[in-house]
């Protein structure tokens, strides 16, 4: 019996639940088409040192490996944005582009709680610009995007690495310290913070303004409170443009969506400027991440700005279960059974009505069995006989 | 309603004390019941009460917005979630123990460690480039050095009176730990409202 089953992680997507993940598929596609996006779509399996070689590499346990017949390693697509990166760097001309996505990437996943393996996201990249007004437009998208799905309550959180840059430049970290810093930071834990700044003995104000990062997150009022923090040119001139980011987001109307946190700092060496998380209340993970990457094309050998975002769209039907907002797959409008000898009427009557848009289901059995196959279903019924069409 | 998860035990009760005094009605958690889920009289607080290790899963997930818990079972599990407070409370230290004279063989090169705290001891010998063999044990890990199991044994020490009663000393002090408030990153921006002046007040009280 073992051989019917599936290894941990991944999953089968059954009728009812195929049905909502295809309308949220839909819904977003052509959400990203009416905004100017071009679909693309990249090779599943790609070369192993693509993502391990870059700088910004993904961790080799992250990674499903395989051998190619020449010996060379290769993975299952890890991560979409290096991707669509690469795409835009290696095979496009025209680098001023949006392009958008609904793809499975894979996580070898090493947790002990093994959560999910293969991960549907649906997102965008806007190559080429570089402006606040490039990064408010894509949070602003981005949550057109989760409305579209239907999810409600939600908020984006948005934040800027380049303020933790500049702090950190005026100090005299190491690169390992840095890093533990960061995910001292990410998970709010003053205490760790304190302890390796207290180690490295760093000067006061660096300190101070390090160790108030887990509490610079909340409304506007953040700002201004980070303004006081430093003098560090870097750091304020990051605060600066996610300031007018800010302004935009709420010149559109949306700042009721938007909170801010500073002190979510997403990996360095992918981010460069404006980070973000979608959160929706009562659903413990997030449904949305992005931000900007400036420097990760040059991996690919051109220099190309870059922001974007993706959601689980697995996660956001979790959302919509919750919510109470899916729907059932509905009965088809109209069943065709025939007697023999009327298949051509039936055919035709099926073109018809499908040529109508609607969902016309020929049902091939006899009319007996097709009886019974109508019986619990809501369409309307015809029977196709060599008179003619007539409704039961 | 905020959603608590408290680790079974005398935890708990500091953990029930400490949220009374800001203000919360957690004298639930008091009450002998055999219920899973307690939530206080004016319904605006839910209370489970788990197994230690098991507390940052309920957060992480988002199950329960907050927790309580000592930083030797955060180290060990590597969760996503905000650590937001050091409680000061059951406060004890991850050591190293052994028997005296083991002391000397702190580099021998196929050490055998015995603990329950399996990765945080591998992160730790990792980290001095050290290779050791770790044995995993659930329970009365002071057994495994008098037993010979192990030479040495990675555990959290509150008074010493076991390892003294079986004649093992601390070979050396590692963490301090004590218990953490932590949060699950969605609710404390989607419940702000509510968690910000919570742990506020929390933050004061701990600094009295």
């Amino acid at each position: 019996m073992g051989y019917f089953n599936l290894p941990s992680g991944v999953q089968d997507l059954l009728p009812e639940e195929c049905y909502n993940l295809n309308l949220i598929k839909n819904k977003l596609e052509k959400k990203f088409s009416l905004a100017g996006c071009i679909p693309v779509s990249s090779a599943a399996i790609e070369y192993y040192d693509t993502f391990a070689c870059i700088k910004n590499s993904i961790a080799q346990e992250r990674m499903f490996k395989m051998t190619d017949r020449d010996g060379k390693l290769l993975v299952l697509r890890p991560d979409m944005t290096l991707a669509a990166a690469r795409i835009a760097a290696t095979r496009l001309t025209d680098t001023d582009v949006k392009l958008s996505y609904v793809s499975d990437v894979w996580n070898y996943s090493t947790s002990e709680s093994v959560s999910q393996r293969e991960f549907l996201q649906a997102g965008v990249e806007c190559f080429g610009v570089s402006s606040p007004l490039s990064d408010a437009m894509t949070i602003a998208f981005a949550i057109e995007c989760v409305k579209e799905t239907g999810v409600q309550d939600f908020i984006i959180d948005i934040g800027h690495v380049g303020f933790f840059k500049g702090l950190l430049s005026e100090s005299s970290l190491t690169e390992e310290e840095a890093e533990e810093i960061r995910r001292s930071v990410n998970a709010k834990d003053s205490l760790s913070v304190q302890m390796i700044l207290s180690r490295s003995k760093e000067k006061k104000e660096a300190a101070n303004a390090i160790m108030a990062l887990p509490t610079l997150f909340g409304g506007e009022e953040v700002f201004a409170r980070a303004e006081e923090l430093t003098k560090n040119e870097e750091a304020l001139s990051a605060l600066h443009h996610l300031k007018q980011v800010y302004a935009i987001l709420k010149s559109f109307s949306l700042e009721n969506y938007i909170s801010i946190d500073l002190g979510t700092v997403k990996s360095l060496a992918y981010y460069s400027g404006v980070v973000f998380t979608g959160y929706v209340k009562d659903f413990g993970t997030d449904i949305l991440s992005g931000g900007r990457y400036d420097s990760l094309a040059d991996e690919f050998g051109k220099s190309i700005p870059a922001v974007g975002f993706a959601m689980g769209l697995k996660r956001c039907l979790m959302v919509l279960e919750r919510q109470g907002k899916l729907v059932k797959v509905p009965d088809p409008d109209l069943i065709i059974l025939s007697e023999p000898g009327a298949e051509s009427v039936a055919y035709g009557v099926y073109r018809a009505f499908t040529a109508q848009g609607k969902i016309a289901d020929f049902f091939t059995g006899s009319v007996e069995e097709g009886k019974k196959y109508v019986a619990d279903k809501k369409s309307e019924v015809y029977l196709a006989t060599k008179e003619g069409l007539k409704s039961l | 309603m905020i959603t608590i998860a408290l680790a079974k035990g005398r935890l708990a009760s500091e953990s029930a004390e400490l949220f009374e005094k800001c203000g919360v009605d957690a004298s639930v958690v008091f009450e002998d019941t055999r219920k899973l889920v307690l939530t206080s009289a004016d319904g605006k607080y839910s209370f489970f009460l788990v197994k230690p290790s098991d507390v940052p899963t309920y957060v992480e997930y988002g199950i329960a917005d907050i927790g309580i818990v000592g930083k030797d079972t955060l180290l060990e599990q590597d969760k996503d979630l905000y650590e937001m407070l050091d409680l000061k409370f059951e406060a004890c230290k991850l050591c190293l123990a052994g028997f005296p004279q083991r002391k000397s063989q702190l580099t021998h090169p196929h050490l055998r460690v015995a603990t329950k705290y399996v990765n945080t001891a591998k992160r730790l010998f990792a980290s001095r480039g050290e290779e050791i063999e770790i044995i995993k044990l659930n329970g009365s890990i002071e057994l495994a050095p008098v037993t010979g199991l192990a030479d040495m044994i990675f555990d959290i020490v509150q008074t010493g009176s076991t390892l003294k009663a079986n004649g093992l000393v601390v070979l050396e002090e590692i963490f301090n730990v004590s218990a953490r408030l932590v949060v699950n990153k969605v609710s404390l921006k989607t419940k702000a409202d509510v968690l910000l002046p919570l742990i506020e007040k929390m933050r004061k009280e701990i600094e009295e």
